[in-house]
């Protein structure tokens, strides 16, 4: 083997031992230097390669560079269309079908937006819960002095009763909702408060209160309390 | 035969593959080769969005084909050939854009790039500049694990056209890095010279 021949195998695969190759090694102190040198070379690049591509490392010598212009397929467009679609239409029915769990952080915002409510001490008088319940097809069988808050308030587009009710734990926030229909009842706890749905007459009872707990013994107490009255009442 | 045969994430899978029946399987051999691909395609593209399309078409393209796939222990050689093509076939077939260099440094360069880490970091720069033509078998063969007879196949050369241009690349590397220029094969010095001599195998 010339030390050409040497070199180029060295030099295209630096880790290939030969017979010849070896052979004419052991002769040849500049090529087996070569190969060192070669060998070192190597693991360099194997480390280089090893990792991803530096976009600078183009060089600077380099004025332009040809980019291929890359347009994503048909197939791609119609695709991304389609999981948008899909992904509306998962949220869309997620929402439906969870209506409980949006109900209930439209009940919990709403309670937030009157922080008031929790702080009455004072019941409030027969005309003021008359009131908060006139329009929404209801009659109330607790007694007056249990009730500390009574406003009729905007609620998912409707005027519900908003009340609060003084109970052996603290004061528990009643709405009464005639167009909020929930087909089971629906616990939840949300900002160190705990509420609970109802399904009651032809909609629901919303129950909220400070802390955890189980509030379905003043729920229940509530649905033997409100009386639905027929609609246009 | 491999000239080094790199670990290889599918190697833990034993089982003959029945891709037709293991879409779950085949989707999760293909993920795991993802990175090697991804790396491998960069190499050639110099350009991670490119190369990230032509690994995404060259997935597709290999679920379409992967009846043809019937040991998982192949499945990254496959792939790795099926992006070397996807990467020829885009330059073949698209059109192409002149976009300016600084252009690509400004929005692309990273931090790594303002602290080099000396001999790599020339290195690094070595090897992107390399013409595809040398730098396509260093990358098949470092990166890939591709025999010189398998390049050879892969890039319709002979083996000989393949071991010179193997060398070449590697000379071309070693003057950068500040060594001494080897004899090219056909006496052409500095290893710049061309007519390496190859023929289309």
């Amino acid at each position: 083997m010339r030390c050409e021949e040497a070199r180029l195998q060295i030099g295209a695969e630096p880790g290939r031992a030969d017979p010849a190759l070896e052979q004419h090694l052991q002769l040849c102190a500049a090529c087996r230097q070569f190969r060192e040198e070669m060998r070192t070379l190597d693991a360099n690049i194997r480390r280089v390669l090893e990792g991803p591509p530096e976009p600078a490392a183009v060089g600077a010598g380099a004025a332009v560079r040809l980019r291929p212009r890359i347009r994503p397929p048909a197939w791609r467009q119609w695709a991304l269309a389609a999981s948008v679609t899909l992904a509306t239409f998962a949220v869309l029915a997620l929402w439906l079908l969870r209506p409980g769990e949006t109900l209930a952080r439209d009940v919990v915002a709403h309670v937030r937006d009157e922080p008031e409510s929790w702080l009455a001490a004072q019941h409030v008088d027969a005309a003021s819960i008359d009131a908060a319940l006139r329009g929404a097809g209801v009659e109330l069988k607790v007694t007056s002095d249990k009730i500390t808050y009574a406003h009729s308030c905007w609620f998912r587009g409707h005027y519900v009763p908003h009340l609060v009710v003084q109970t052996a734990r603290g004061p528990v926030t009643v709405l009464i909702l005639r167009h909020e229909a929930v087909s089971r009842r629906y616990e939840f706890h949300e900002g160190g408060m705990t509420g609970v749905i109802v399904p009651d007459g032809t909609g629901s009872l919303a129950l909220l209160a400070r802390g955890a707990g189980n509030i379905d013994d003043i729920a229940g107490q509530m649905q033997q309390d409100v009386r639905w009255l027929p609609q246009g009442t | 035969m491999r000239n080094s045969q790199p670990e290889s994430p599918v190697s833990s899978i034993s089982t003959r593959l029945p891709a037709a029946h293991a879409p779950a399987q085949l989707t999760q051999l293909f993920e795991s080769l993802r990175p090697d691909l991804l790396r491998f395609a960069h190499w050639l593209a110099r350009d991670r969005a490119i190369a990230e399309d032509i690994v995404q078409e060259s997935l597709l393209r290999a679920w379409r084909s992967r009846d043809a796939l019937k040991e998982p222990g192949a499945a990254r050689a496959w792939l790795l050939t099926i992006v070397r093509r996807e990467h020829a076939r885009l330059y073949e077939r698209k059109r192409l854009e002149l976009v300016p260099l600084e252009e690509v440094v400004e929005t692309q360069a990273s931090p790594r790039l303002a602290e080099p880490d000396g001999d790599l970091f020339t290195l690094h720069h070595a090897i992107m500049r390399l013409p595809l033509e040398y730098r396509e078998p260093l990358v098949l063969q470092v990166v890939g694990g591709f025999s010189t007879e398998e390049i050879a196949r892969e890039l319709a050369l002979t083996p000989t056209a393949v071991l010179t241009r193997l060398f070449r690349a590697r000379n071309k590397l070693r003057v950068i890095c500040g060594m001494a220029a080897a004899p090219d094969a056909d006496g052409q010095g500095k290893g710049e010279g061309e007519g390496e001599g190859e023929g289309a195998a």
